[in-house]
């Protein structure tokens, strides 16, 4: 129990990676709040302990809203988790501008917002001596890019950057700001890529696909949204203390190595 | 108890970080060795073995391998020279212990490594930016982390392995740096300034690190560096508010 007496608010708490980080904070003893446009989740129709709380993440009103709420039940935040988050298929030059502009509204500006609002029941939660902590999802493909996935790459560069310049400015005031940086994880996101909605596809089989995809990575598989959760639960907890200003990269060992050259 | 059955082998664990790393292993359950040059240092809790070792040495190295869960590659030496300095005993001093000492550990453990088995370095941020004056000590430090990745590809999937490049710790080789400088006071408040946690790390700060990338709970981790230096190299080094 690495969270007890904490309360946490994840955003996307009902997409395949927050379920799971929900469950997990639920396990460890946090007060949790589960954000997202609706309470049925992506993967079944099972909901958890979580407190469900309506939040579009683009909609200032909303964020000031939620927040109210966890002001007014505990007067501070321990744990924001940035977590709601979107992918178009596309390249640059097949990205609708309104496509382009959903994105960063979801990925990064979303994260602004929920963060803006956030930060000062934060600071309240550090006030009690063990730091807040903010964790922000970027992603492998803010370092290296993969096809077909131009406005996706944009954005989570863009949490990268963001995720910085908060642990410098608010790390004074007692809150970490680390970003975790998933590769292929199981979830209804990579599932739609491999179905082919976009790039992913290719033409072949499903499960052509799927064992390529695994066959690259040295770990030989992809990962699942608890492996997630693990390391999200380790940045959440005080022994994180000295962790902060990081992106941490999860992804079975993928971008460790350089490109594999079919010859 | 994260470790409970786990064997582990940690180099230099005689002070600092290798210390806060055995300490961090005995609590979570492991059965722990540690190394270093000379006699078993005083205060070394009496469940931990203790081996004289100098991990330069190939044969002495490979004559102490035994099948072993968690190998922790900490012991390091620095050097504060810059290229034009450094003369061949530097070279074989910093090269021997920091680069051929990780080579030495891993070229004899992983053969005997059961499946699952977790290998973790000490790296540096000085690997991935440049400390000054530390020529020898940051371009070995580099060898780490390339070598980290090379493991964890090549012996991916019954191997992880991870480096941990750890900020300013609190040891005895800060604060002989600080001694170093033209004012000693005003160098620390710099240097605290200039981290976003405002203060130093401690190494359980790094053994906390090492106990999860050794624990189940990082089976998705491998060929990764993590950084651990309370946000100072996520600033840039020119910080207008410091002029």
């Amino acid at each position: 129990m690495k969270l007890e007496g904490k309360i946490a608010l994840v955003t996307g708490a009902r997409g395949g990676i927050g379920r799971a980080i929900v469950a997990r904070f639920v396990k460890e003893g946090a007060t949790v709040y589960a954000a997202d446009l609706t309470p049925e989740g992506s993967l079944d129709a099972h909901v958890d302990d979580g407190v469900f709380v309506k939040l579009d993440v683009t909609q200032e009103a909303d964020a000031i809203a939620a927040m109210d709420q966890v002001r007014e039940a505990h007067g501070k935040l321990d744990i924001l988790v940035n977590a709601a988050g979107i992918e178009i298929e596309k390249t640059v030059e097949d990205t609708t501008l309104e496509e382009w502009n959903q994105s960063f509204a979801v990925n990064s500006t979303g994260t602004f917002l929920t963060s803006k609002y956030a930060l000062p029941l934060m600071r309240e939660a550090a006030k009690s001596g063990s730091s807040a902590s903010l964790i922000n999802f970027g992603s492998y493909d803010g370092f290296i890019a993969d096809p077909g996935l131009a406005a996706y790459c944009a954005t989570k560069g863009a949490v990268h950057a963001l995720t910085r310049a908060m642990a410098c400015d608010h790390g004074p005031e007692g809150i970490r700001v680390n970003a975790i940086c998933p590769g292929y994880i199981d979830t209804p996101m990579l599932q739609s890529f491999f179905n082919g909605d976009g790039s992913g596809g290719g033409g072949g089989s499903i499960e052509t696909l799927q064992k390529a995809v695994r066959d690259v990575h040295p770990m030989r598989t992809y990962g699942t949204p608890e492996d997630i959760a693990n390391l999200v639960n380790w940045l959440a907890s005080d022994e994180a203390r000295y962790a902060s200003g990081q992106l941490w990269v999860l992804d079975g060992g993928l971008s460790a190595q350089v490109q594999q050259m079919k010859l | 108890m994260r470790l409970a059955g786990k064997k582990a082998f940690v180099t230099g664990g005689r002070q600092g970080i290798g210390r806060g790393i055995v300490d961090a292993f005995l609590n979570e359950g492991a059965t722990v060795t540690t190394c270093g040059r000379g006699a078993r240092p005083k205060g070394l809790p009496p469940e931990v073995t203790w081996l004289a070792l100098d991990v330069s040495d190939p044969s002495a190295v490979n004559a102490v391998a035994t099948p072993t869960d968690i190998l922790v590659n900490n012991a390091g030496v620095q050097v504060e020279k810059t290229v034009a300095d450094s003369t061949d005993a530097d070279w074989d001093q910093v090269m021997g212990t920091n680069a051929r000492g990780v080579f030495n550990c891993c070229r004899a453990f992983i053969p005997v490594m059961p499946k699952g088995g977790s290998i973790i370095n000490i790296g540096s941020i000085s690997g991935n930016v440049a400390d000054p004056s530390m020529a020898l000590y940051n371009a070995s430090k580099a060898f780490v982390h390339g070598l980290t990745r090379s493991i964890a590809v090549d012996h991916g999937p019954d191997i992880r392995c991870n480096a941990i490049c750890p900020g300013w710790i609190e040891t005895g080789m800060l604060d002989a740096g600080f001694e170093l400088a033209k004012d000693p006071k005003k160098a620390k408040q710099d240097a605290l300034v200039r981290h976003p946690v405002r203060r130093f790390g401690k190494p359980a700060d790094i053994a906390a690190m090492a106990v999860w990338l050794a624990s189940e709970e990082a089976g998705f981790a491998t060929g990764q560096l993590f950084t651990v230096d309370g946000g100072m190299t996520a600033a840039s080094p020119l910080n207008p508010g410091l002029f």
